[in-house]
């Protein structure tokens, strides 16, 4: 439009002065001269009609426009012109940017997109745990928000709807829904009150569910399903952008807010609080409230709680509080990739510098010609910054391909994940980011070049003499790439080492050849202890039987699995006094064979038999329970109770410390220690009943998919009602386990890859300048007499004092930064002198290749060609 | 070149004042075109005033920006499309302005000159 109307400016004054001219001329003719002569002393009174276009054009207050256009035209030609180097300079730049858009993305997505309900500020997450019980006298004592629950990762069957399906549900307090502001796709969410013991057999479906298993139809609204063993009504379904708290979950369903089960509501499932807001009340008002009711909340409990419990319980944003996981680690990639741009930026900062070189003569000729300083370098900037433009479309290019690629790398209960895409703030962060990078790396070149300008070139007649000022600035950026790359692999290096430690830690089992898969009967069919048991005991038979099966075993938790069944136990030798706590344990329920199934050895003593199942009561200990309890005397032989039963326990074996919770054995203080107990009438957990939900654990030899389906088949053939899930094998369970450090490190390692890469072409680069710059000063030493081998140290020894200034300042800055990687790691310290080393000494390795190269070219300079060259 | 046009500019400045004055007062006997506004100065200067086309046409453009005068092509008495340039009100005002501080300008000028006079 705008370009238009500027067009047909141009030709209307085009024509105002073409008139001028003709009227000038016919009173000339008129007046008695020749049309040839009236036509030139017309002209000549005129002046040049060009400049008098350009000055009239300033009239209209469009020089700049124009002259960037012009900038840019220029600019274009000029890349079209020298495919070579626009297309390394492009891709550099596009490598760096896409990554940068790419973690940006994720960035953007997960921290600072707000979330999708009315109001989000206003909304508040409760940090620490909290038993139904204290979110009830929360949601009574809290007057700064109304005050909300939920209860992620709750595992419920789907029945009488054929196959048996395993859900993943949220418990939700009635309120939640209010306080998000979530309104259903259909039907209704929970009124208040929704919450207590008869009066929340209700169901919300999420919208995936409703497709997958109702075929998204709206009768189901007002129809029961059978959810673990109960009928609840289905009162709506939400849509398919509600994600609360995170895609994983299937089905909402009421807190059971029982008071007279004390123990479910005082020590059933510790869960976050989630609040919003009252008008007028602030967020430091609400963590003053929060803080005032953990003081007191203790004393509601009818036993006494640790001090400990919730100590730093706060009130943060809910936005912050959601994602406080992974923020770190998204930082620490942006960090990553922030280095990695300014290596790609020095690099074509220093390729753009040797090519200026090559320019100079061009630039004086300009300069010469009348150009302005200011001009010139405007002009050599626009030139930048549209190559970092093409390198930000590239980039963007790349970034949209890389974000398919991040997701499927993250761990998928990464918060938000699926929220993530390339939304206009990205799209505003790529072109800033494009802008300012061909700024960043063509500022020094262009200044450089304009004020070699006039000066030197002409003189010298192109040969570039002020290449001395130059090469400072190119072994700086030399030394800056260097430094950078040596951050990034230090960084990398470390995960590396970390991943490897947590890869290789003594799990305390053997994971190969063991296929694991959950059978989940309703917590109803074990209150009848015999019934269940008889279950499970024909299951093993019927796997035991099973070809390629060489042994089989069940247990309650899975190692590694991230949860763990907890309850309080006496210990002998170790009275309680009044008033303080019986030691919290970790209980695992296990079959005989267990140990046997995941070779997990024994340390002293005998692990179950068979005759453990009927005989006296017996638990088994791992080494470090032991070692805390009875040091220096063994466990075996000595007793354990669990609370509130009459019998003791003896004591017939101690195992090595399995990783029961996960790899990086984060054990919280307040577990005395771990013990397992035979699956029998005698194991009951916390709420009294014996676990219903067992794993079964599979020693194969043969195709895992085919047990798998036997499993299936067997099980149905045993109870139509029980699903089978979460079929894996435990090296698949191992892995996952560490999927959270082997994405960071996986991406880290490739961070660092580029800015080796893009670092060493760097030295590369300045030394092979140096060396052709040289060649006539070689030769001249040549001829004098030096040997070739002088010719080469030389040039590497310029090349060794690059890299060891860039490498020491490299270790010097990772040594600084690096701590913001200490939460990420595991067995190695954040300034790991043997990683800092090692880095130090395989950069300078490759560097110093990367010299040998140009070092080899200066060696075989042959005087005479170099001096007639001259 | 540029240096060139840098002369240019500093003549326009130079003259900014009273070439826009002296362009007003011209368009306030009719619309004309930009050589016919050069032949009018240069005749009833006595010859004295010769317009450069360098700052006549910048001129004329940034009157025509301020809304002083607008243009319009029509066609000229010897039969050529021209594009002529007439006076608006703002642009009337702007001459009375412009007179009056010219003549206050000439007055001090005089002044200054003659001051055995006052």
């Amino acid at each position: 439009m705008r370009f238009w109307r500027r067009k047909k400016r141009e030709a209307e004054l085009d024509e105002e002065l073409r008139s001028h001219l003709e009227m000038a001329k016919q009173e000339r003719v008129e007046g008695g001269d020749t049309v040839d002569e009236a036509e030139r002393a017309a002209r000549r009174e005129f002046g040049n009609i060009e400049l008098v276009k350009e000055v009239t054009r300033g009239a209209w207050g469009w020089r700049c426009l124009e002259e960037f256009v012009e900038d840019a035209r220029y600019g274009l030609r000029r890349m079209r012109k020298s495919p070579g180097f626009t297309a390394i300079a492009v891709l550099t730049l596009a490598l760096g940017i896409g990554a940068n858009t790419a973690i940006f993305s994720l960035v953007n997505g997960i921290l600072l997109v707000s979330l999708p309900y009315p109001n989000p500020e206003r909304l508040v997450s409760v940090t620490g745990a909290y038993p139904k019980g204290a979110i009830v006298a929360m949601r009574e004592q809290v007057h700064t928000m109304d005050v909300g629950a939920y209860d992620e990762g709750q595992e419920l069957n789907l029945t009488g709807l054929g196959e048996p399906v395993r859900l993943n549900g949220t418990l939700v307090s009635a309120e939640l829904f209010s306080i998000l502001g979530a309104r259903p796709e259909l039907g209704r969410t929970f009124y208040p009150g929704e919450d207590v013991p008869g009066q929340d057999n209700f169901v919300i479906l999420s919208h995936a569910l409703w497709e997958q298993r109702f075929g998204g139809d709206a009768s189901i609204l007002g129809r029961s399903i059978e959810l673990g063993g109960v009928n609840r009504l289905v009162i709506g379904v939400m849509p398919a952008e509600f994600r609360f708290p995170s895609t994983k979950t299937q089905v909402w369903i009421p807190l059971h807010n029982d008071l007279r089960n004390a123990v479910s509501f005082w020590a059933g499932d510790f869960m976050p609080g989630i609040g919003r807001l009252r008008p007028g009340s602030t967020i430091q008002q609400a963590q003053t409230e929060i803080r005032m009711f953990q003081s007191h909340v203790g004393a509601l409990f009818p036993w006494p709680m640790p001090a400990s419990w919730n100590a730093n319980a706060s009130a943060v944003p809910l936005q912050i509080g959601m994602v406080a996981d992974v923020r770190a680690r998204l930082l620490i990639l942006l960090g990553a990739v922030a280095t990695v741009l300014m290596i790609a930026c020095s690099n074509v900062a220093n390729l753009t510098l040797s090519r200026a070189a090559t320019r100079e003569k061009e630039i004086s000729i300009r300069s010469a010609l009348g150009a302005g300083r200011q001009r010139i370098t405007r002009q050599l900037l626009t030139e930048s910054v549209l190559q970092a433009l093409f390198g930000g479309l590239l980039g963007l290019a790349f970034a949209k391909e890389g974000l398919v690629l991040l997701k499927s790398v993250l761990p998928t209960d990464t918060p938000r994940l699926a929220e993530v895409h390339i939304d206009w703030r990205v799209l505003v962060f790529t072109g800033t980011l494009a802008i300012l990078t061909g700024v960043v790396f063509g500022l020094a070149p262009a200044l450089h070049s304009a004020r070699a300008a006039l000066t030197e070139a002409l003189k010298s007649g192109g040969r570039g003499t002020s290449a001395s000022v130059s090469q400072r600035l190119r072994s700086s950026l030399a030394i800056a790439q260097v430094a950078f790359a040596v951050l990034l692999v230090i960084a990398a290096g470390l995960m590396i080492r970390s991943f490897w430690a947590l890869s290789h830690v003594d799990a305390g089992f053997r994971p190969e050849h063991i296929l694991t898969a959950r059978i989940t009967p309703n917590e109803s069919f074990c209150s009848d202890s015999k019934r269940c048991l008889t279950f499970y005991r024909s299951v093993l038979e019927q796997v035991r039987a099973f070809p390629g099966t060489s042994a089989a075993a069940l247990v309650n938790t899975l190692p590694l699995g991230g949860r763990v069944s907890k309850r309080s136990l006496d210990v002998e030798d170790h009275e309680v006094p009044p008033g303080e706590d019986v030691p919290l344990f970790w209980l695992n329920v296990v079959t005989p064979e267990y140990f046997r199934v995941m070779g997990i050895r024994l340390l002293s003593g005998r692990g179950f038999t068979d005759s453990d199942v009927s005989g006296a009561l017996v638990a088994v200990v791992t080494a470090e329970t032991a070692q805390r309890f009875w040091p220096n005397q063994g466990a075996v032989g000595k007793h354990i109770r669990l609370l509130d039963d009459k019998d003791w326990r003896t004591i017939v074996g101690v195992i090595p410390d399995v990783r029961a919770y996960d790899l990086q054995r984060n054990v919280p203080d307040w577990i005395g220690g771990t013990a397992y107990v035979p699956y029998t009438p005698a194991a009951a957990l916390e709420d009294r009943r014996i676990p219903a939900e067992m794993t079964i654990a599979i020693r194969t030899a043969s195709d895992d998919s085919q047990i798998a389906a036997t499993l299936r088949n067997s099980v149905a053939d045993l109870n139509q009602e029980v699903p089978v899930s979460e079929v894996k094998t435990m090296s698949t369970v191992v892995s996952e386990a560490v999927s959270t450090p082997a994405s960071t490190t996986v991406l880290l390692v490739a961070f660092a890859a580029l800015a080796l890469v893009l670092g060493t072409i760097g030295i590369y680069g300045v030394l092979s300048f140096l060396v052709s710059n040289r060649t006539r000063e070689i030769g001249i030493r040549m001829a004098l007499g030096a040997q070739r081998g002088d010719v080469l140290w030389s040039v590497m020894g310029e090349g060794a004092k690059l890299s060891l200034a860039g490498i020491g300042l490299g270790m010097a800055s990772a040594f600084a930064v690096m701590r913001a990687l200490s939460g990420e790691l595991y067995g190695v310290g954040a300034t790991d002198p043997l990683t800092f080393c090692g880095v130090a000494i395989l950069v300078a390795v490759v560097a110093m290749t990367a010299c040998y190269v140009p070092a080899r070219r200066a060696m075989r300079v042959d005087p005479v060609v170099a001096l007639r060259h001259e | 070149m540029a240096e060139k046009r840098e002369r240019y500019q500093n003549r326009i400045e130079l003259l900014q004042g009273t070439l826009d004055l002296l362009i007003l007062q011209t368009l306030q006997w009719g619309p004309q075109h930009g050589y016919g506004i050069s032949v009018a100065i240069r005749n009833r200067s006595g010859e004295l005033l010769q317009v450069d086309t360098g700052s006549l046409y910048p001129a004329l453009h940034r009157l025509e920006k301020q809304k002083w005068i607008k243009a319009e092509w029509r066609i000229s008495e010897n039969k050529q499309r021209a594009k002529f340039y007439q006076l608006t009100a703002a642009g009337k005002k702007q001459l009375t302005k412009e007179r009056s501080k010219w003549s206050q300008l000439s007055d001090a000028i005089a002044g200054v000159l003659n001051p055995e006079q006052r």
